[in-house]
């Protein structure tokens, strides 16, 4: 068994949704990055305070039912509603508001957006 | 880069199932190969061969080998997710700002039935 903590992640300036805590667990460990160019500093500061694993999606293929979340740097149409969508806790590193054919998914209690490292914190 | 430059050219590979809700509402979600399977499941994936970017209004659009759209806005993070990810988000929509900041806006009109083996063409305007 591994021990995690767990954040708070607090819309950044102009952002929109939140705050999530989040919580990593053995079944959902994953601090899945899904900006390209690497892992994001919002992801890896998310898995170093929790003890997740933080993890490029577009390097390899990880499982949305691992997720304990998603970071992503969606400008607005696509990225932001699919892992709402599938119920996955969602971090916006952009400061997009619900928008879009998949908006109805986009709900404060699932998706925070505007998010940078310092708006990580311990819970 | 000059005038009728290509800015990003390729060869669509796949076209996810629920794209054609997103083409019914004039949007046009691409990204690369490698994109995670949830995202390909509305997006047009594609092999880029030409990647340079610099997307600005009045560049034009070719889907498939007829419909050719025209750029009105271009986003702030639009060039930045096209050249990294082979992401765009073209919406059909007619504004002349962007909404959202990975918005590419185009004149409005009708998103054509693309097929695997389509190209997708954007080209400086001259």
């Amino acid at each position: 068994m591994s021990e995690y903590k767990s954040v708070q992640i607090s819309a950044g300036s102009g952002g929109w949704g939140g705050p999530l805590t989040v919580t990593p667990t053995d079944d959902k460990p994953i601090i899945a990055c899904i900006t390209g160019g690497g892992i994001h500093p919002v992801a890896q500061r998310i898995a170093d305070l929790t003890g997740g694993e933080a993890f490029d999606a577009f390097k390899s293929t990880v499982k949305f039912d691992r997720m304990a979340c998603a970071v992503i740097d969606c400008g607005g149409t696509a990225r932001v509603g699919v892992y709402p969508m599938k119920g996955v806790p969602t971090i916006d590193v952009h400061p997009t508001s619900p928008a879009g054919p998949l908006a109805m998914h986009i709900k404060e209690t699932i998706f925070v957006s505007g998010v940078k490292p310092d708006n990580v914190e311990e819970a | 880069m000059g005038g009728g430059g290509v800015r990003y050219d390729c060869e669509v590979t796949a076209i996810g199932e629920m794209a054609d809700e997103f083409f019914a509402a004039g949007i046009v979600v691409l990204f690369g190969q490698g994109v995670p399977e949830e995202l390909a499941d509305f997006a047009v994936v594609h092999r880029p061969s030409v990647t340079d970017g610099g997307l600005q209004p009045g560049d034009r659009i070719h889907l498939g080998a007829t419909e050719v759209v025209t750029v009105l806005a271009v986003g702030e993070v639009a060039d930045e997710n096209l050249v990294n990810l082979g992401h765009l988000s073209l919406k059909r929509n007619g504004e002349s700002e962007a909404a959202l900041p990975g918005d590419v806006c185009c004149d409005e009109g009708p998103i054509p039935e693309l097929r695997v083996g389509d190209r997708i063409r954007i080209v400086a305007a001259s």
